[in-house]
Protein backbone atom coordinates (compact mmCIF):
# COMPACT_ATOMS: atom_id res chain seq x y z
CA UNK A 1 0.00 0.00 0.00
CA UNK A 2 3.24 2.31 -0.05
CA UNK A 3 5.25 3.28 -2.99
CA UNK A 4 8.19 0.72 -1.55
CA UNK A 5 5.60 -1.80 -2.25
CA UNK A 6 5.30 -2.76 1.60
CA UNK A 7 1.84 -3.89 2.71
CA UNK A 8 0.82 -4.13 6.46
CA UNK A 9 -1.90 -6.52 7.25
CA UNK A 10 -3.93 -7.40 10.55
CA UNK A 11 -5.03 -10.77 10.82
CA UNK A 12 -6.14 -12.93 13.58
CA UNK A 13 -5.22 -15.56 15.20
CA UNK A 14 -6.75 -18.70 16.30
CA UNK A 15 -5.57 -20.53 18.47
CA UNK A 16 -3.01 -18.41 20.40
CA UNK A 17 -3.06 -19.35 23.75
CA UNK A 18 -0.01 -17.88 25.78
CA UNK A 19 2.52 -15.59 25.73
CA UNK A 20 4.77 -18.40 24.70
CA UNK A 21 2.75 -18.56 21.11
CA UNK A 22 3.54 -15.13 20.37
CA UNK A 23 6.78 -15.80 20.27
CA UNK A 24 6.40 -18.70 18.11
CA UNK A 25 4.18 -17.17 15.61
CA UNK A 26 5.98 -14.04 15.10
CA UNK A 27 9.22 -16.13 15.02
CA UNK A 28 7.77 -18.31 12.13
CA UNK A 29 6.43 -15.48 10.29
CA UNK A 30 9.65 -13.62 10.08
CA UNK A 31 11.32 -16.50 8.63
CA UNK A 32 8.91 -16.66 5.73
CA UNK A 33 10.57 -14.60 2.75
CA UNK A 34 7.84 -12.07 1.99
CA UNK A 35 7.78 -10.91 6.03
CA UNK A 36 9.53 -8.20 6.77
CA UNK A 37 8.63 -7.69 10.33
CA UNK A 38 5.23 -9.18 12.66
CA UNK A 39 3.62 -8.27 15.80
CA UNK A 40 1.96 -10.27 17.84
CA UNK A 41 -0.78 -9.40 20.75
CA UNK A 42 -1.80 -11.70 22.97
CA UNK A 43 -5.08 -9.65 24.41
CA UNK A 44 -6.53 -9.02 20.85
CA UNK A 45 -5.63 -12.53 19.41
CA UNK A 46 -3.94 -10.18 16.37
CA UNK A 47 -0.59 -10.28 14.52
CA UNK A 48 0.73 -6.98 12.70
CA UNK A 49 2.36 -8.61 9.25
CA UNK A 50 4.78 -6.16 7.40
CA UNK A 51 5.82 -7.27 4.00
CA UNK A 52 5.75 -7.37 0.30
CA UNK A 53 3.01 -9.58 -0.69
CA UNK A 54 2.31 -8.39 -4.25
CA UNK A 55 -1.60 -7.93 -5.61
CA UNK A 56 -2.55 -10.73 -3.20
CA UNK A 57 -6.17 -10.47 -1.39
CA UNK A 58 -5.61 -10.64 2.75
CA UNK A 59 -7.31 -14.31 2.64
CA UNK A 60 -4.94 -15.08 0.25
CA UNK A 61 -2.53 -14.25 2.36
CA UNK A 62 -3.66 -15.42 5.74
CA UNK A 63 -4.13 -18.47 3.79
CA UNK A 64 -0.55 -18.72 2.69
CA UNK A 65 0.76 -17.80 6.01
CA UNK A 66 -1.51 -20.33 8.08
CA UNK A 67 0.19 -23.09 6.13
CA UNK A 68 3.92 -21.90 7.03
CA UNK A 69 2.79 -22.09 10.61
CA UNK A 70 3.15 -25.08 12.83
CA UNK A 71 0.39 -24.93 15.71
CA UNK A 72 -1.78 -21.52 14.46
CA UNK A 73 -3.92 -20.79 11.99
CA UNK A 74 -4.66 -16.75 10.43
CA UNK A 75 -7.82 -15.30 9.43
CA UNK A 76 -8.94 -11.99 8.13
CA UNK A 77 -12.16 -12.38 10.66
CA UNK A 78 -11.95 -12.79 13.92
CA UNK A 79 -12.92 -16.90 14.69
CA UNK A 80 -16.34 -16.65 16.92
CA UNK A 81 -15.08 -17.41 20.34
CA UNK A 82 -17.01 -20.08 21.64
CA UNK A 83 -18.08 -19.66 25.23
CA UNK A 84 -18.66 -23.53 26.26
CA UNK A 85 -20.79 -22.72 29.18
CA UNK A 86 -22.33 -26.11 29.20
CA UNK A 87 -19.31 -27.57 29.55
CA UNK A 88 -19.54 -25.79 33.17
CA UNK A 89 -22.30 -27.66 33.85
CA UNK A 90 -20.81 -31.20 33.85
CA UNK A 91 -16.97 -29.80 34.88
CA UNK A 92 -18.63 -27.79 38.44
CA UNK A 93 -20.58 -30.66 40.13
CA UNK A 94 -16.88 -32.54 39.20
CA UNK A 95 -14.95 -29.52 40.69
CA UNK A 96 -17.09 -29.83 43.75
CA UNK A 97 -16.99 -33.60 43.86
CA UNK A 98 -13.22 -33.68 43.86
CA UNK A 99 -13.05 -30.95 46.52
CA UNK A 100 -15.86 -33.32 48.80
CA UNK A 101 -13.49 -36.29 48.68
CA UNK A 102 -10.74 -34.17 49.82
CA UNK A 103 -12.12 -33.32 52.66
CA UNK A 104 -13.29 -36.54 53.39
CA UNK A 105 -9.63 -38.12 52.75
CA UNK A 106 -8.42 -35.32 55.58
CA UNK A 107 -11.49 -36.06 57.80
CA UNK A 108 -10.71 -39.95 57.91
CA UNK A 109 -7.36 -38.88 59.11
CA UNK A 110 -5.02 -39.77 56.36
CA UNK A 111 -2.20 -38.29 58.53
CA UNK A 112 -2.90 -41.17 61.22
CA UNK A 113 -1.30 -43.63 58.56
CA UNK A 114 2.22 -42.05 59.66
CA UNK A 115 3.15 -44.00 62.84
CA UNK A 116 6.72 -44.86 64.55
CA UNK A 117 8.62 -42.62 66.72
CA UNK A 118 12.11 -43.10 64.54
CA UNK A 119 12.31 -41.19 61.35
CA UNK A 120 13.66 -44.05 58.51
CA UNK A 121 13.75 -43.33 55.17
CA UNK A 122 10.80 -45.65 54.68
CA UNK A 123 8.54 -43.16 57.07
CA UNK A 124 9.84 -40.40 55.10
CA UNK A 125 8.80 -42.44 51.77
CA UNK A 126 5.38 -42.96 53.36
CA UNK A 127 5.31 -39.55 54.80
CA UNK A 128 5.43 -38.43 51.27
CA UNK A 129 2.83 -40.55 50.20
CA UNK A 130 0.28 -38.89 53.20
CA UNK A 131 1.21 -35.79 52.21
CA UNK A 132 0.72 -35.70 48.34
CA UNK A 133 -2.97 -36.85 49.55
CA UNK A 134 -3.84 -34.27 52.06
CA UNK A 135 -3.30 -31.01 52.77
CA UNK A 136 -0.20 -30.22 50.99
CA UNK A 137 -2.19 -31.60 47.66
CA UNK A 138 -3.87 -28.20 48.27
CA UNK A 139 -0.69 -26.79 47.31
CA UNK A 140 1.41 -28.57 45.96
CA UNK A 141 -0.79 -30.88 44.00
CA UNK A 142 -3.23 -27.58 42.94
CA UNK A 143 0.35 -25.93 41.20
CA UNK A 144 1.01 -29.44 39.48
CA UNK A 145 -2.59 -29.71 38.85
CA UNK A 146 -2.55 -26.28 36.91
CA UNK A 147 0.54 -26.38 35.37
CA UNK A 148 0.48 -29.29 33.64
CA UNK A 149 -2.98 -28.40 32.74
CA UNK A 150 -1.65 -25.04 30.72
CA UNK A 151 1.10 -27.03 29.56
CA UNK A 152 -1.21 -29.53 28.18
CA UNK A 153 -3.94 -27.16 26.94
CA UNK A 154 -0.71 -25.37 24.62
CA UNK A 155 -0.17 -28.62 22.94
CA UNK A 156 2.97 -29.38 25.16
CA UNK A 157 2.82 -32.79 26.26
CA UNK A 158 5.40 -35.16 28.26
CA UNK A 159 8.14 -33.47 28.41
CA UNK A 160 7.59 -30.03 30.40
CA UNK A 161 5.81 -32.73 32.80
CA UNK A 162 8.08 -34.81 33.29
CA UNK A 163 11.07 -31.87 33.48
CA UNK A 164 9.22 -30.67 36.61
CA UNK A 165 9.32 -33.93 38.65
CA UNK A 166 12.88 -34.46 37.46
CA UNK A 167 13.65 -30.98 39.09
CA UNK A 168 11.37 -31.76 41.99
CA UNK A 169 13.21 -34.53 42.97
CA UNK A 170 16.75 -33.35 42.04
CA UNK A 171 16.29 -30.38 44.10
CA UNK A 172 15.33 -31.94 47.05
CA UNK A 173 17.87 -34.34 47.12
CA UNK A 174 20.44 -31.69 46.41
CA UNK A 175 19.01 -29.18 48.61
CA UNK A 176 18.06 -32.01 51.45
CA UNK A 177 21.90 -32.36 51.65
CA UNK A 178 22.64 -28.86 51.96
CA UNK A 179 20.37 -27.97 54.75
CA UNK A 180 21.38 -31.76 56.63
CA UNK A 181 25.04 -30.16 56.18
CA UNK A 182 24.02 -26.71 57.52
CA UNK A 183 22.00 -27.90 60.20
CA UNK A 184 21.20 -24.73 60.41
CA UNK A 185 17.58 -23.32 61.77
CA UNK A 186 16.37 -23.04 58.45
CA UNK A 187 13.40 -21.62 58.26
CA UNK A 188 11.40 -19.25 56.99
CA UNK A 189 10.11 -16.79 58.74
CA UNK A 190 6.19 -16.19 59.20
CA UNK A 191 5.66 -13.52 57.36
CA UNK A 192 8.24 -15.02 54.07
CA UNK A 193 5.94 -18.16 54.37
CA UNK A 194 3.12 -15.88 53.79
CA UNK A 195 4.14 -13.51 51.01
CA UNK A 196 5.36 -17.19 49.16
CA UNK A 197 2.04 -19.01 50.21
CA UNK A 198 -0.03 -15.94 49.31
CA UNK A 199 1.90 -15.19 45.91
CA UNK A 200 1.21 -19.03 45.03
CA UNK A 201 -2.15 -18.72 45.51
CA UNK A 202 -2.91 -15.70 43.52
CA UNK A 203 -0.87 -17.73 40.60
CA UNK A 204 -3.11 -20.43 40.78
CA UNK A 205 -6.28 -18.37 40.74
CA UNK A 206 -5.46 -16.74 37.49
CA UNK A 207 -3.96 -20.06 36.15
CA UNK A 208 -7.87 -21.55 37.23
CA UNK A 209 -9.55 -18.71 35.83
CA UNK A 210 -7.80 -19.18 32.59
CA UNK A 211 -8.57 -22.85 32.45
CA UNK A 212 -12.15 -22.36 32.73
CA UNK A 213 -11.61 -20.63 29.27
CA UNK A 214 -14.58 -18.58 29.87
CA UNK A 215 -13.54 -15.05 30.46
CA UNK A 216 -11.50 -13.36 27.62
CA UNK A 217 -9.92 -10.87 30.00
CA UNK A 218 -7.92 -13.55 32.07
CA UNK A 219 -5.63 -13.71 29.14
CA UNK A 220 -3.54 -11.35 30.31
CA UNK A 221 -3.50 -13.08 34.09
CA UNK A 222 -1.91 -16.00 32.22
CA UNK A 223 1.54 -16.12 34.54
CA UNK A 224 4.56 -17.30 32.16
CA UNK A 225 8.12 -16.35 32.04
CA UNK A 226 8.96 -12.61 31.79
CA UNK A 227 8.82 -12.19 27.95
CA UNK A 228 12.34 -10.41 27.49
CA UNK A 229 13.40 -13.30 29.54
CA UNK A 230 12.69 -16.37 27.33
CA UNK A 231 13.77 -13.88 23.92
CA UNK A 232 17.01 -13.31 25.58
CA UNK A 233 17.80 -16.59 26.80
CA UNK A 234 17.03 -18.64 23.93
CA UNK A 235 15.36 -16.58 21.44
CA UNK A 236 12.61 -19.42 20.95
CA UNK A 237 10.35 -20.72 23.05
CA UNK A 238 12.42 -23.84 24.33
CA UNK A 239 12.92 -22.13 27.33
CA UNK A 240 9.53 -21.83 28.61
CA UNK A 241 9.02 -25.99 28.05
CA UNK A 242 12.23 -26.85 29.09
CA UNK A 243 13.72 -24.98 31.89
CA UNK A 244 11.09 -23.23 33.59
CA UNK A 245 9.06 -26.59 34.65
CA UNK A 246 12.25 -27.84 36.00
CA UNK A 247 12.43 -24.62 37.93
CA UNK A 248 8.98 -24.80 38.83
CA UNK A 249 9.30 -28.26 40.29
CA UNK A 250 12.78 -27.53 41.62
CA UNK A 251 11.16 -24.30 43.43
CA UNK A 252 8.44 -26.68 45.54
CA UNK A 253 11.38 -27.22 48.11
CA UNK A 254 10.51 -24.05 49.61
CA UNK A 255 6.22 -24.25 49.42
CA UNK A 256 4.74 -24.30 52.34
CA UNK A 257 3.61 -27.35 53.09
CA UNK A 258 3.58 -28.68 56.35
CA UNK A 259 4.65 -32.24 55.68
CA UNK A 260 7.86 -30.88 53.41
CA UNK A 261 8.51 -28.88 56.74
CA UNK A 262 8.67 -31.52 59.15
CA UNK A 263 10.86 -33.32 56.81
CA UNK A 264 13.12 -30.69 56.35
CA UNK A 265 13.07 -30.07 60.10
CA UNK A 266 14.00 -33.46 60.66
CA UNK A 267 16.78 -33.13 57.79
CA UNK A 268 18.38 -30.16 59.54
CA UNK A 269 18.12 -32.11 63.10
CA UNK A 270 20.61 -35.16 61.61
CA UNK A 271 23.11 -32.80 60.69
CA UNK A 272 24.39 -34.77 57.89
CA UNK A 273 24.48 -33.95 54.79
CA UNK A 274 24.09 -37.49 53.70
CA UNK A 275 21.16 -38.08 55.84
CA UNK A 276 19.29 -35.22 54.99
CA UNK A 277 19.44 -35.45 51.33
CA UNK A 278 18.31 -39.48 51.21
CA UNK A 279 15.62 -38.63 53.90
CA UNK A 280 14.22 -35.50 51.57
CA UNK A 281 14.72 -37.68 48.21
CA UNK A 282 12.60 -40.33 49.76
CA UNK A 283 9.78 -37.75 50.21
CA UNK A 284 10.05 -36.50 47.06
CA UNK A 285 10.03 -40.28 46.05
CA UNK A 286 7.04 -40.94 47.86
CA UNK A 287 5.01 -37.77 46.68
CA UNK A 288 6.00 -38.88 42.94
CA UNK A 289 3.16 -41.63 42.58
CA UNK A 290 0.28 -39.08 43.32
CA UNK A 291 1.67 -36.07 41.45
CA UNK A 292 2.66 -37.83 38.53
CA UNK A 293 -0.45 -39.09 38.70
CA UNK A 294 -2.12 -35.63 38.86
CA UNK A 295 0.09 -34.39 36.23
CA UNK A 296 -0.27 -37.22 34.03
CA UNK A 297 -3.94 -37.37 33.66
CA UNK A 298 -3.89 -33.65 31.91
CA UNK A 299 -2.38 -35.69 28.45
CA UNK A 300 -4.97 -38.64 29.20
CA UNK A 301 -7.74 -36.63 28.17
CA UNK A 302 -7.72 -36.62 24.18
CA UNK A 303 -10.71 -35.59 22.49
CA UNK A 304 -11.51 -31.88 21.99
CA UNK A 305 -15.13 -32.26 24.06
CA UNK A 306 -13.23 -33.88 26.84
CA UNK A 307 -10.61 -31.61 27.06
CA UNK A 308 -13.28 -28.78 27.49
CA UNK A 309 -15.04 -30.36 30.48
CA UNK A 310 -11.85 -31.84 32.15
CA UNK A 311 -9.68 -28.56 32.19
CA UNK A 312 -13.01 -26.72 33.37
CA UNK A 313 -12.67 -29.08 36.14
CA UNK A 314 -9.61 -28.64 36.95
CA UNK A 315 -9.97 -25.04 36.55
CA UNK A 316 -12.64 -25.01 39.26
CA UNK A 317 -10.48 -26.83 41.38
CA UNK A 318 -7.87 -25.04 41.19
CA UNK A 319 -9.62 -21.61 41.97
CA UNK A 320 -11.19 -23.95 45.46
CA UNK A 321 -7.41 -24.54 46.28
CA UNK A 322 -6.63 -21.37 45.41
CA UNK A 323 -9.37 -19.28 47.57
CA UNK A 324 -8.50 -22.49 50.59
CA UNK A 325 -4.99 -21.57 50.54
CA UNK A 326 -5.43 -17.80 50.35
CA UNK A 327 -7.81 -18.24 53.37
CA UNK A 328 -5.75 -20.27 54.99
CA UNK A 329 -2.21 -18.06 54.76
CA UNK A 330 -4.12 -15.12 56.17
CA UNK A 331 -5.22 -16.95 58.81
CA UNK A 332 -1.82 -18.21 59.87
CA UNK A 333 -0.41 -15.10 59.62
CA UNK A 334 -3.15 -14.31 62.27
CA UNK A 335 -5.26 -11.47 60.07
CA UNK A 336 -8.17 -13.26 60.28
CA UNK A 337 -9.73 -16.24 62.57
CA UNK A 338 -9.16 -19.88 61.29
CA UNK A 339 -12.26 -20.32 58.76
CA UNK A 340 -11.10 -24.27 57.99
CA UNK A 341 -10.18 -26.24 60.28
CA UNK A 342 -9.84 -30.14 58.78
CA UNK B 1 -17.55 -24.64 14.31
CA UNK B 2 -20.98 -24.07 15.52
CA UNK B 3 -21.29 -27.12 18.53
CA UNK B 4 -24.82 -28.73 18.15
CA UNK B 5 -27.23 -27.33 20.86
CA UNK B 6 -29.75 -30.40 20.92
CA UNK B 7 -26.70 -31.91 22.93
CA UNK B 8 -28.54 -34.08 25.60
CA UNK B 9 -27.99 -33.07 29.27
CA UNK B 10 -27.70 -36.49 30.63
CA UNK B 11 -23.89 -35.78 31.69
CA UNK B 12 -24.66 -32.40 33.24
CA UNK B 13 -27.49 -33.75 35.11
CA UNK B 14 -25.65 -37.27 36.21
CA UNK B 15 -22.49 -35.10 37.51
CA UNK B 16 -24.64 -33.09 39.23
CA UNK B 17 -26.40 -36.28 40.80
CA UNK B 18 -23.12 -37.78 41.66
CA UNK B 19 -21.67 -34.47 43.15
CA UNK B 20 -24.99 -33.55 45.62
CA UNK B 21 -24.70 -37.23 46.81
CA UNK B 22 -21.02 -37.42 47.37
CA UNK B 23 -21.24 -33.79 49.06
CA UNK B 24 -24.30 -35.45 51.10
CA UNK B 25 -21.88 -38.66 52.29
CA UNK B 26 -19.06 -36.40 53.11
CA UNK B 27 -20.77 -33.73 55.31
CA UNK B 28 -22.95 -36.29 56.99
CA UNK B 29 -19.51 -38.19 57.97
CA UNK B 30 -17.77 -34.68 59.09
CA UNK B 31 -20.73 -33.64 61.14
CA UNK B 32 -21.42 -37.52 63.39
CA UNK B 33 -17.31 -37.06 63.57
CA UNK B 34 -17.46 -33.67 65.03
CA UNK B 35 -20.59 -34.28 67.18
CA UNK B 36 -18.49 -37.17 68.62
CA UNK B 37 -15.45 -35.03 69.58
CA UNK B 38 -17.76 -32.31 71.09
CA UNK B 39 -19.11 -35.13 73.31
CA UNK B 40 -18.26 -35.23 77.16
CA UNK B 41 -18.24 -31.52 78.41
CA UNK B 42 -15.93 -32.47 80.98
CA UNK B 43 -12.81 -30.90 80.24
CA UNK B 44 -9.39 -33.49 81.11
CA UNK B 45 -6.98 -30.93 79.06
CA UNK B 46 -6.50 -28.46 81.79
CA UNK B 47 -5.40 -28.71 85.56
CA UNK B 48 -4.32 -25.75 88.06
CA UNK B 49 -1.65 -26.11 90.14
CA UNK B 50 -0.53 -23.27 92.95
CA UNK B 51 -1.07 -20.34 90.55
CA UNK B 52 -0.21 -22.03 87.40
CA UNK B 53 -2.41 -23.32 84.67
CA UNK B 54 -1.48 -26.35 82.57
CA UNK B 55 -3.22 -27.27 79.15
CA UNK B 56 -2.40 -30.25 77.12
CA UNK B 57 -3.05 -30.10 73.53
CA UNK B 58 -2.50 -33.02 71.02
CA UNK B 59 -1.04 -32.15 67.69
CA UNK B 60 -1.33 -34.99 65.29
CA UNK B 61 -3.12 -34.87 62.13
CA UNK B 62 -4.53 -31.33 63.60
CA UNK B 63 -4.88 -30.47 67.32
CA UNK B 64 -6.67 -31.83 70.14
CA UNK B 65 -9.17 -30.89 71.68
CA UNK B 66 -9.45 -27.93 69.31
CA UNK B 67 -11.55 -25.65 72.08
CA UNK B 68 -9.85 -25.40 75.36
CA UNK B 69 -11.50 -22.90 78.47
CA UNK B 70 -8.64 -21.45 80.37
CA UNK B 71 -8.53 -19.23 83.51
CA UNK B 72 -8.01 -15.45 82.60
CA UNK B 73 -5.43 -13.61 84.55
CA UNK B 74 -3.06 -16.60 85.44
CA UNK B 75 0.27 -17.40 84.28
CA UNK B 76 -0.43 -20.55 81.48
CA UNK B 77 2.15 -23.64 80.68
CA UNK B 78 1.07 -25.05 77.59
CA UNK B 79 2.02 -28.72 76.88
CA UNK B 80 1.32 -29.77 73.12
CA UNK B 81 2.17 -33.47 73.25
CA UNK B 82 3.51 -35.01 69.48
CA UNK B 83 3.62 -38.82 68.94
CA UNK B 84 4.87 -39.97 65.21
CA UNK B 85 3.84 -36.17 63.53
CA UNK B 86 4.86 -35.10 60.35
CA UNK B 87 2.23 -33.38 59.25
CA UNK B 88 1.52 -29.54 59.33
CA UNK B 89 0.37 -29.51 62.60
CA UNK B 90 4.09 -30.32 63.59
CA UNK B 91 5.05 -26.65 62.74
CA UNK B 92 2.84 -24.73 64.95
CA UNK B 93 2.89 -20.95 65.58
CA UNK B 94 0.88 -18.88 68.02
CA UNK B 95 0.37 -15.35 66.37
CA UNK B 96 -0.70 -13.25 69.03
CA UNK B 97 2.32 -14.54 71.04
CA UNK B 98 5.02 -14.06 67.89
CA UNK B 99 5.59 -17.92 68.69
CA UNK B 100 6.58 -19.80 65.72
CA UNK B 101 8.07 -23.20 66.39
CA UNK B 102 8.81 -26.59 64.20
CA UNK B 103 7.50 -29.30 67.38
CA UNK B 104 9.89 -32.78 67.10
CA UNK B 105 8.14 -35.76 65.62
CA UNK B 106 8.04 -37.11 69.04
CA UNK B 107 7.84 -35.57 72.25
CA UNK B 108 6.42 -32.37 74.47
CA UNK B 109 6.80 -28.63 73.98
CA UNK B 110 6.58 -26.07 76.64
CA UNK B 111 5.20 -22.84 75.76
CA UNK B 112 5.20 -20.37 78.30
CA UNK B 113 1.67 -18.36 78.12
CA UNK B 114 1.82 -14.89 79.94
CA UNK B 115 -1.49 -14.39 81.59
CA UNK B 116 -4.35 -13.39 79.94
CA UNK B 117 -7.33 -10.83 79.99
CA UNK B 118 -10.66 -12.05 80.55
CA UNK B 119 -12.88 -12.84 77.15
CA UNK B 120 -9.81 -13.03 75.05
CA UNK B 121 -8.84 -15.89 73.19
CA UNK B 122 -5.48 -17.64 71.87
CA UNK B 123 -5.42 -18.95 68.59
CA UNK B 124 -2.66 -21.95 67.24
CA UNK B 125 -2.16 -22.96 63.86
CA UNK B 126 -0.34 -24.89 61.85
CA UNK B 127 2.31 -22.89 59.45
CA UNK B 128 -0.37 -23.25 56.59
CA UNK B 129 -3.41 -22.62 58.51
CA UNK B 130 -5.48 -25.10 58.03
CA UNK B 131 -5.23 -26.82 61.27
CA UNK B 132 -6.16 -24.50 63.99
CA UNK B 133 -7.14 -24.92 67.93
CA UNK B 134 -8.07 -22.04 70.38
CA UNK B 135 -7.93 -21.24 74.21
CA UNK B 136 -10.66 -19.09 75.67
CA UNK B 137 -10.09 -17.17 78.96
CA UNK B 138 -12.73 -16.47 80.89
Amino acid sequence: MTAAGIQTYTFHVNGMHCKACVLLIERELTEHPKVISAKASLPTRSVDIRGRFGAKLPEEIAEKLSAFLSEHSLSTTAQERQVHWDELGVAVPIAISCAALFVLLQELGIGDLVSGNTTTYGTAFVVGVVASLSTCAAVVGGLVLSISATFARSGNRTKPQALFHIGRVASFFILGGAIGLLGSAFRLQSMATFILSFTVALLMLAIGINLLDVFPWARRLQPSMPRFVSKKALGTVGLSSTVAPALVGGATFFLPCGFTQAMQFYAVSTGSAVTGALTMLFFALGTLPVLALLSFTSLAVNTKENQGVFFKSVGMLVILFAVFNAINSLAALGVIDPVFNL
Amino acid sequence: MTKNNKKSMTPTILAWLVAVAVVLVVATIVLVRHDENAGGTGQTNASIVGGNQTIEITAKNGYSPRDTMAKANLPMTLKIETSGNYDCSSSLSIPKLGYRANLPPSGETVVDVPPQKAGSTLTGLCSMGMYSFTIQFQ
